[in-house]
């Protein structure tokens, strides 16, 4: 005999034996009826919405004169973004407490001391484990973005290769930059050694900076371009970046300096190519590399 | 009613001696915690500098394998480094010192007090020779202290030297004078066995300092870059 | 041979005495703040005109600059601090104990202040108590001082059309204020709190070592001319981190500056000793370390710090002085020495300190909760583990200030591990605040609002911290307002507010009489509102890319900056406003009971004023702190549920 039946054959109908499971996701159903409870995500979710113009705030801050003018400075704004938005829903539920124990919880004004009302509540498994391991994944993704990232900047850069071991004649441009009592002079060795007090750089050219100082520490920032590197004396750093944007822009010097620090600033002018090369020759820079 | 103990008491808090020990041997540690920072403060000064021989200048000027193409310096000078064999002549003599003060530390915990005042003031002879000695040293190294970065570094460590043996006078003195009017003694002992300690932590202070500057002369970095330009010495 | 012939009654009991020299207290009968300052001036004055007859004239320093103000200043600083430590009796107690005549205890009570009324604040005096109060007048010295240096940057800063000071004066203020603030934070809590709370706290009669904490003191007020007189010395011209080569640039007023610090190590170092020394030896008989309360912890955590970071702050200057003044050359490059050791050794406690500030602030914030949310603070072990995980990281993060230096660029990605890891022990603090806040009612008094402001504050400069650990976020933000502005929202809007809450807290408990706590909210949120105006204008200003330590900059950020002046001009009221309130409160305040806030911590179990030797009988503990609350009604439902279940047994009839 057929049947559709699919129950062991023979068997009459009987109630499966009770397990005793509640039903599923109980504790978190019942946390959540409570008003507190409710209360504190519902205010979460809103702070957190009001903060998220942050995100592009901050980077609408950042991009008043021109930035992003390099992948670089792309990178830093990505990064920004990111850490904003992420570190927006921890931010919120704190700060929604905060305003939940204001508002929500009772609260008492006066000289007398008050009588205990509070619920003695020593510690909480489940919390102290969620902060910790959100927390903790939050950091190592912080860390594992910001490895990547720094691994990817650096291969960009010669980092340690001494100044007089760089190739001449490569695709890229070396600009020596000195920074003294405050002035910044560009020195283009590929180009037998002219020299400027405006840093003139070609577009889609990776350019690589040998800084040095000839007093006291100076910091060779360009601003949108995302670069930065303390000039010291006695010593030669090292950073790179490719400019992908045409324009003027600005290096800043980023460490007191003295009394005209304030002073020590200078243009980035980012030409084509072939405008750059043109400016090369008519400063006397006959070689072209 | 101070009925039940003959233990000693503090004067001033009425509490055991032996709980006024024990504090004292935690600041003992507390005081060699800073010590040691500021020890190895200049030991990082010593070995950072060795090891970037900034602009060629960390050898005194004519001790310079190299030509000293950046030093306002002539380069015929007589600067050199330090002789090795003083550094561990001092070293040696703040060991017997040592061994001085814990002689007279373990004698006054056994009861023989002559024993714990001639090892004090043993060690208290030992290291104003160790003084003078460190003194003699500083004043005879064929080098000033504008002659370069192992120059000064070296001088600071020395200046260190005389400053813990100048510490370690006046603690001596007092512990020569205290074990002489029984302040110190065999159920009051901790200040003898603290000193020891302490003397412990100046032997390894002295030992790295004297480690650097036998071992770590020369520096290695042989083609640093020229100052205030992009190219390296040769 | 000196047996003791004589005793005395110690706390109930008979103990024999040493000899008594002359009255109680010796020569300390006439030493005071006045024989202090006689002795320091008398030796400065001396030193400097021997100095000067012996400097060759036409001696030069290695940036031929004359040597002769280098020398002299010199001298004069150190001859008023020798001169003043003798004249307020430091050097009595190392001598007495060199020649063998131990203090008895009619001395002890002497250099403790029993019977000396007022008298007892301006001598050497052993006291805790009569310590935490000294140290809160330095405070509020030393952070006014460095809060109207702070007015008149932002006033230069604010006047986008003109200058003015001078570039060389506005780089000096810029310094001298931020070295005065940090030595304030540093102090705020562990000055007047640790000293005066901690050791009633922990059931204790006086710290491990008495001496050494009014040696502490007395340190510190040596040192605090020492910065101001530098001002007039031609200033600083460097910032507070007084990078080289730069500061040996600097008029001999960097004399000024070293001379603090190295005076200043020895002040902290000294007081770090007692305090751990104290609460690991001293705690009452039953405080086992579950017993402790938090701030216990966390002062013993930021001395901790302390101790083994301060040398080599101090040690940087003491090099820094001996090339200004010896022509060595540490730090002077032509000559072999490294810009990257200094601030190696700079950073080396640069980075710790923030911790030995933001520490102790939370840890009272951690006091004060459970007493005004009438709960028990929430996870103690959580909040002890967010301690130890700080100080255990706080050794090794120190290069990320030094990301843009090039000194090690492979040593970037370690160290930007570490910085992001100690984000996390950092967050276990916050919540504990927040869990202890949980489901609590609140009583709205003056110490625990300065929570709300603490953890907002403490947020955003967590947060923006997060953007500067990142390597190459720290290509843009290094060395811009941006980075100002975090470290203000760190140290200031935590660790300050957080020191204001601790103050108003303890206030009656160390003046014995109430704070006006309307007046002290009024300028506390004030202040805090300004505070919001002025650093968060200050973010948009780095965000736009204006360098720090710039008296002029590109009109771009005027607006930035304008606003943050006008915050900063409330800030300033506001901040008048709460130090009018502490000291009219102190003058004419109402009487304040024993324990007006119903706290069940030891140290309000004893009357106020504290009576000389704290308590009569040492208390034993038996309990756990934070004993507040009442059963958790949710407790019940849950029981009701799981209990239902509970009962319904498997497969079978019941």
């Amino acid at each position: 005999m057929t049947t559709t039946d699919i129950r062991p054959s023979g068997q009459p109908d009987e109630p499966e034996a009770p397990t005793n499971r509640p039903p599923s996701m109980h504790r978190v159903k019942m946390w959540l009826r409570r008003p507190y409870a409710r209360g504190i995500l519902v205010l979460t979710v809103v702070i957190g919405f009001l903060l998220l113009p942050l995100c592009w705030l901050l980077l609408a801050a950042m991009n008043q004169t021109g930035a992003p003018a390099s992948p670089i400075m792309r990178d830093i704004e990505q990064t920004v973004f990111v850490f904003t938005l992420i570190s927006i829903p921890i931010t919120a539920f704190v700060f929604a407490v905060l305003v939940y124990s204001l508002l929500g919880w009772k609260h008492i004004s006066g000289d007398e001391v008050p009588a205990d009302q509070s619920p003695a509540i020593r510690s909480n498994t489940i919390g102290v484990v969620m902060w910790t391991a959100v927390s903790s994944l939050l950091a190592f993704f912080l860390v594992v973005w910001g490895l990547v990232e720094l691994a990817q900047i650096t291969a960009n850069s010669y980092g340690t290769i001494p100044a007089d071991e760089q190739p001449g004649d490569s695709q890229a441009l070396i600009v020596n930059v000195t920074g003294q009592q405050w002035v910044w002079t560009f020195e283009y060795p590929q180009y037998d050694g002219i020299t400027s007090e405006t840093l003139y750089l070609a577009k889609d050219r990776p350019v690589y900076f040998n800084v040095t100082s000839k007093d006291v520490i100076h910091n060779f920032w360009a601003v949108e371009l995302g670069v930065k590197i303390d000039a010291n004396p006695g010593a030669i750093t090292q950073t790179g970046v490719t400019p992908d944007k045409l324009g003027n822009f600005n290096v800043r010097c980023a460490e007191l300096c003295g009394m005209h620090h304030a002073y020590m600033e200078t243009g980035i002018q980012v030409l084509e190519k072939k405008d750059f090369n043109s400016w090369a020759r008519e400063m006397g820079g006959g070689k072209t590399a | 009613m101070s009925a039940e103990t003959h233990q000693p008491l503090s004067p001033t808090t009425g509490e055991p001696m032996t709980t006024i020990a024990r504090r004292a041997k935690a600041g003992l540690w507390t005081l060699i915690v800073m010590d040691v920072s500021g020890t190895l403060a200049l030991i990082i000064s010593y070995t950072y500098l060795w090891s970037l021989n900034v602009n060629g200048g960390w050898a005194p000027p004519g001790a310079s394998l190299t030509d000293a193409q950046t030093n306002a310096v002539p380069a015929k000078s007589s600067a050199t480094f330090a002789a090795d064999w003083p550094f561990w002549a001092i070293f040696g003599i703040v060991v017997l010192a040592t061994i001085a003060m814990w002689f007279g530390y373990r004698e006054g915990k056994r009861g023989n007090h002559a024993g714990l005042i001639v090892g004090a003031g043993a060690a208290l002879l030992i290291s104003i020779g160790g003084l003078v000695a460190q003194w003699m040293q500083i004043s005879t190294f064929p080098f000033g202290a504008g002659n370069g970065a192992y120059a000064s570094a070296v001088l600071l460590l020395c200046a260190s030297n005389i400053f813990h043996f100048l510490m370690l006078i006046f603690l001596l003195t007092g512990i020569f004078n205290r074990a002489r009017k029984g302040l110190i003694n065999k159920s009051v002992y901790f200040q003898a066995q603290l000193m020891s300690y302490w003397m412990v932590w100046i032997c390894i202070a002295f030992l790295l300092g004297a480690l650097c500057t036998t071992f770590l002369q020369v520096s290695p970095n042989t083609d640093p870059a020229i100052f205030g330009t992009f190219q390296q010495q040769q | 041979m000196s047996t003791a012939t004589a005793t005395a009654n110690v706390f109930g009991s008979e103990v024999p005495q040493p000899a008594q020299h002359g009255q109680p207290g010796g020569i300390m009968r006439r030493l005071n703040f006045v024989t202090g300052l006689i002795g320091g001036l008398a030796l400065a004055t001396i030193a400097g005109v021997v100095t000067n007859i012996l400097t060759p004239s036409g001696a030069s320093t290695a940036t031929f600059a004359p040597a002769a103000p280098d020398y002299v200043y010199l001298a004069v600083l150190l001859g008023w601090v020798i001169g003043f430590m003798a004249g307020m009796g430091a050097f009595v107690g190392p001598i007495r104990w060199l020649l063998g005549r131990d203090i008895t205890h009619a001395d002890a009570e002497y250099l403790a202040g029993k019977d000396l009324g007022w008298k007892r604040y301006w001598k050497f005096t052993t006291d805790h108590k009569v310590v935490g109060v000294q140290y809160l007048i330095m405070v509020m010295i030393i952070l006014g001082f460095g809060g109207l240096l702070a007015m008149l940057i932002r006033t230069e800063l604010g006047v986008t059309w003109a200058e003015v000071f001078s570039p060389s004066f506005y780089n000096s203020i810029i310094g001298t204020h931020g070295i005065a603030m940090i030595i304030g934070m540093i102090i705020v809590v562990m000055g007047p709190i640790a000293n005066f709370i901690v050791p009633i706290m922990i059931g204790a009669r006086d710290m491990a070592f008495p001496r050494l904490n009014a040696l502490s003191l007395w340190l510190l007020v040596a040192a605090t001319p020492c910065l101001i007189s530098s001002l007039f010395q031609g200033g600083v011209q460097d910032g507070w981190s007084v990078y080289q080569p730069l500061a040996s640039q600097g008029p001999p007023g960097m004399l000024g500056y070293q001379m603090t610090i190295i005076v200043f190590a020895f002040s902290t170092g000294v007081a770090s000793v007692n305090l751990m020394v104290t609460t690991l030896t001293m705690r009452a008989k039953g405080m086992t370390w579950s017993r402790t309360p938090i701030l216990v912890y966390g002062v013993f955590a930021a001395a901790l710090m302390g101790l083994y970071a301060f040398p080599f702050y101090q040690y940087s200057q003491i090099l820094a002085m001996s090339d200004r003044i010896f022509n060595t050359s540490f730090f002077d490059p032509l000559e072999g020495g490294s810009v990257w050791l200094y601030e190696n050794l700079f950073w080396l406690l640069g980075h710790p300190e923030v911790y030995v500030i933001i520490i102790p602030s939370a840890a009272v914030l951690m006091e004060i909760l459970p007493v005004f949310y009438r709960k028990p603070l929430f996870s103690f072990n959580f909040a002890v583990a967010g301690i130890v995980g700080v100080v255990a990281l706080s050794g090794l993060v120190w290069a990320h200030h030094m990301y843009m230096t090039g000194w090690a660029p492979a040593v970037n990605y370690p160290f930007m591990l570490s910085t992001e890891m100690i984000s996390i022990p950092v967050g276990f603090l916050v919540l504990v605040a927040i869990g202890t806040m949980w489901r609590g009612v609140v009583w709205t008094r003056l110490p625990v609002m300065a929570i709300y402001a603490v953890i907002f504050n403490k947020m955003i400069g967590g947060v923006t911290g997060i953007y500067l650990s990142d390597v190459p976020v720290d290509q843009y933000m290094h060395g811009s307002m941006f980075v100002v502005a975090h470290f203000h929202y760190m140290l200031m809007g935590a660790g300050l507010f957080g020191a204001m809450g601790g103050v108003a807290f303890y206030f009656s408990k160390m003046t014995g009489r109430m704070l006006d706590e309307r007046a002290g909210s009024i300028g506390l949120w004030t202040a805090f509102v300004g505070f919001q105006i002025t650093f968060g204008s200050m973010f948009v200003a780095g965000l736009q890319g204006q360098p720090r330590r710039v008296l002029q900059f590109d009109s771009l950020f005027n607006i930035s900056n304008w606003i943050s002046t006008i915050g900063a001009y409330i800030i300033g009221i506001g901040m008048l406003i709460f130090l009018g309130a502490i000291i009219s409160s102190w003058m004419y305040g109402e009487k304040a009971t024993s324990n007006p806030f119903g706290s069940k911590s030891l140290e309000w179990q004893t009357p106020t004023p504290v009576p000389l030797e704290n308590f009569a009988v040492l208390p034993v503990v038996t309990e756990k702190p934070y004993d507040y609350g009442v059963p958790d009604p949710y407790q019940k439902e849950l029981a009701a549920v799981d209990g239902d279940l509970d009962t319904q047994k498997v497969g079978s009839q019941s």
